[in-house]
C-alpha cells in the first residue's frame, strides 16, 4: 500500500511542478465567475450547486487527463517495475487524479460559500452540494482516464473525445431515462425540486455510480495491454 | 525465471513480433540479447522485466523485484537527480539513504542536484541505471546500458553485473556497444525472425570462417521453386549453386556445382567474391 500511495504524491507532485494545473485551474475560476457574479438568492443554493457540478464535469475530465499524461511513457514503465505490479501503477493514477479532482471540488464547494450565497445554506444543501460534485469529479475522472494517452495517444483526437463524450453524455441525460447514461440533466432539475436528498440523490448517485465504474473497469482493462 | 510458449504482437492483425519463445534464465544468469534494430530486442526486455504483458504465453518465477533501466531515461520530469531518485526509493519502500552508494560507484556527485532536464545523454543514462539499482535487484533488465556512458561508469558496469549475479539475480542486457564482451559465463541470445535462440552457433560460424568473412547459407526450396530463387539470388550478385538434398547430406561426396532443378535441390547461395566451389565451409545454419 505504502508504494502505492508514495508513486500517487510522486504523480500528484509531477503534475502540479509541470503546471499543467494551470488550464482546470482556470477552467474552474471561469464557471465560478459565470455562478457567482450575482450573489444567489436564498433557496437557491443547492441549484447553483448543481449546476456547478454539472459544468465542471470537463474541467475535472481535463485535469484528470492531464495529471495522468504529465509522467512521460517510458517513466509510466520504471513506475510500474517501481511499484512492483502495473495494476498498482494504474490504480496509483487514478488515485492521484481523484485526490486533484476532490481539491478543485473543495474550492467549488467552498467559493460560493465566501463570495456567492446571499446567506449560508443550511445543511441539506452543503450534503447535497457535497455529494453532486463527489459524482462530478468521478465522472470527470473518468473521461479523463479514458482520453489519456495510454488509451487515446493523440491528443487531438483525446481532446476531442474528451469534449464530445461530455457533450454526448448531457444530450443523452436529457432523455428521462435515468440510467441510459450519466444523469447530469437530471442532477440540475432534481435538485430544483424538494427532498433531493432522500428522493432523487440514491437513484442518481446509483447511476453515475454504476457509469462511472464500467468506464473506470474499462480504462484498468485497456491499461493490461496499454502500459 | 521461466518464457513458456511467450508469444507477443502490438495489435490483433500485426505481425508477431516474438512466437512461441522459450527460455530458462535460472538465478544468476547473465544474458545478452542481440538482434537487428527493429527485430524485438526492446519487446522481449519490457516482457521480462513485466510491463508488457504477453499475448499469448507465460513468463513464471519472475523475481520479486525488477530493475529496469531503459534505453532513453525520460528527462522530461520537473525534478531534480537527487529528487528523482529519492521519490523512486520512496516508490521501492526504501530510504533515501540507499542512493548513495550508486552515486559514488556511477560518479554522480555533481549531478545531485541539477534538473533532470539539463541533463547530458550520459549523465541522464546514469540515473537510469541508478533508479534500477535502487533495491537489489532480483532481475536487472539494461536495455543499451553503455550508451553515452563515461570511461568510469563503462567501467563499473560489469563489476555492477557481476554483483547482481553473484548475488542470485538474472541480469539481461541488450547491448550494441559490447561493453560486456568476454564477460565470463555470459549466455549470448540472438532475437529475430520472431524467434530467440542461442547466437553462439551463429558467432562460431562466422568466428570459423575464413579471412575473407564469409559463410555459406543453406537455403532448402522446392524443386519447383529453385531456378526462381536462385534468380533472385543472381540478380543481388551472388552465385548460387544447386544441389539435390541427398548430395548436400553431411558424410556424401559433394558434386560439382550445376544450375538446373532438381527434386527437393538445395540452393546454396555465396556472396560475391566468395569461393565458387560448393561447400566449401558449410556453416550448417539458416540466416
Amino acid at each position: 500500500m505504502r508504494p502505492a500511495l508514495s508513486l500517487t504524491y510522486f504523480k500528484i507532485t509531477a503534475y502540479l511542478r509541470s503546471h499543467r494545473v494551470i488550464l482546470p485551474f482556470g477552467g474552474l475560476l471561469v464557471v465560478m465567475a459565470i455562478l457567482y457574479s450575482v450573489r444567489v438568492n436564498v433557496g437557491q443554493e443547492l441549484p447553483s450547486y448543481a449546476d456547478s457540478a454539472a459544468l465542471l464535469v470537463p474541467v475535472f475530465a481535463w485535469a484528470a487527463r492531464g495529471l495522468l499524461d504529465a509522467e512521460p511513457d517510458v517513466q509510466r514503465l520504471l513506475s510500474i517495475t517501481a511499484v512492483g505490479r502495473p495494476g498498482r501503477e494504474v490504480a496509483s493514477g487514478l488515485l492521484a487524479a481523484v485526490a486533484l479532482n476532490a481539491a478543485l471540488a473543495l474550492v467549488a464547494l467552498v467559493v460560493p460559500l465566501a463570495i456567492g450565497f446571499s446567506a449560508t445554506p443550511g445543511p441539506q444543501a452543503l450534503l447535497g452540494g457535497l455529494a453532486l460534485h463527489l459524482l462530478s469529479l468521478l465522472t470527470g475522472t473518468a473521461i479523463g482516464a479514458l482520453t489519456s494517452r495510454p488509451i487515446l495517444p493523440d491528443p487531438a483526437v483525446a481532446a476531442l473525445t474528451l469534449l464530445g463524450g461530455y457533450a454526448g453524455i448531457l444530450l443523452l441525460s436529457l432523455v428521462p431515462v435515468t440510467w441510459l447514461t450519466v444523469p447530469i440533466i437530471s442532477w440540475m432539475r432534481a435538485a430544483g425540486q424538494g427532498d433531493f436528498l432522500g428522493r432523487s440523490l440514491p437513484g442518481l448517485a446509483g447511476a453515475t455510480l454504476f457509469w462511472c465504474a464500467v468506464a473506470l473497469f474499462a480504462y484498468t482493462r485497456l491499461r493490461r495491454t496499454r502500459p | 525465471m521461466r518464457l513458456a510458449n511467450l508469444s507477443f504482437r502490438y495489435a490483433r492483425r500485426a505481425p508477431w513480433v516474438l512466437r512461441d519463445v522459450d527460455l530458462h534464465l535460472p538465478p544468476g544468469t547473465v544474458a545478452e540479447i542481440t538482434g537487428r534494430n527493429g527485430a524485438g530486442k526492446s519487446t522481449l526486455l519490457r516482457l521480462l522485466a513485466g510491463v508488457t504483458p504477453p499475448t499469448r504465453g507465460r513468463i513464471t518465477d519472475r523475481p520479486e523485484v525488477v530493475g529496469y533501466a531503459p534505453e532513453i531515461f525520460p528527462v522530461e520530469q520537473p525534478f531534480t537527480v537527487l529528487a528523482y531518485l529519492t521519490r523512486m526509493a520512496a516508490i521501492r519502500g526504501l530510504r533515501p539513504a540507499v542512493i548513495d552508494p550508486w552515486v559514488d560507484r556511477l560518479g554522480m556527485a555533481a549531478l545531485l542536484d541539477v534538473p533532470l532536464a539539463d541533463l547530458s545523454k550520459g549523465s541522464a543514462h546514469k540515473v537510469g541505471l541508478a533508479q534500477a539499482l535502487l533495491a537489489p535487484p532480483g532481475l536487472l533488465i539494461l536495455d543499451e546500458p553503455f550508451s553515452g556512458l563515461d570511461a568510469q561508469a563503462r567501467a563499473e558496469l560489469p563489476r555492477i553485473v557481476a554483483d547482481v549475479a553473484a548475488a542470485g539475480g538474472v541480469v539481461v542486457v541488450s547491448d550494441h556497444q559490447s561493453g560486456l564482451a568476454g564477460y565470463p559465463g555470459i549466455r549470448h541470445l540472438h532475437v529475430g525472425d520472431a524467434t530467440v535462440q542461442p547466437a553462439d552457433a551463429v558467432a562460431a560460424a562466422v568466428d570459423s570462417s575464413p579471412a575473407s568473412g564469409t559463410v555459406v547459407i543453406e537455403i532448402t526450396v522446392d524443386a519447383a521453386d529453385a531456378e526462381a530463387v536462385a534468380g533472385k539470388l543472381r540478380a543481388e550478385g551472388y552465385q548460387p549453386v544447386l544441389r539435390t538434398a541427398e548430395a548436400a547430406m553431411p558424410g556424401r561426396p559433394m558434386p560439382e556445382g550445376r544450375e538446373e532443378p532438381l527434386p527437393a535441390g538445395q540452393a546454396e547461395p555465396a556472396g560475391p567474391g566468395a569461393p565458387a566451389t560448393p561447400g566449401a565451409h558449410d556453416a550448417g545454419e539458416d540466416r
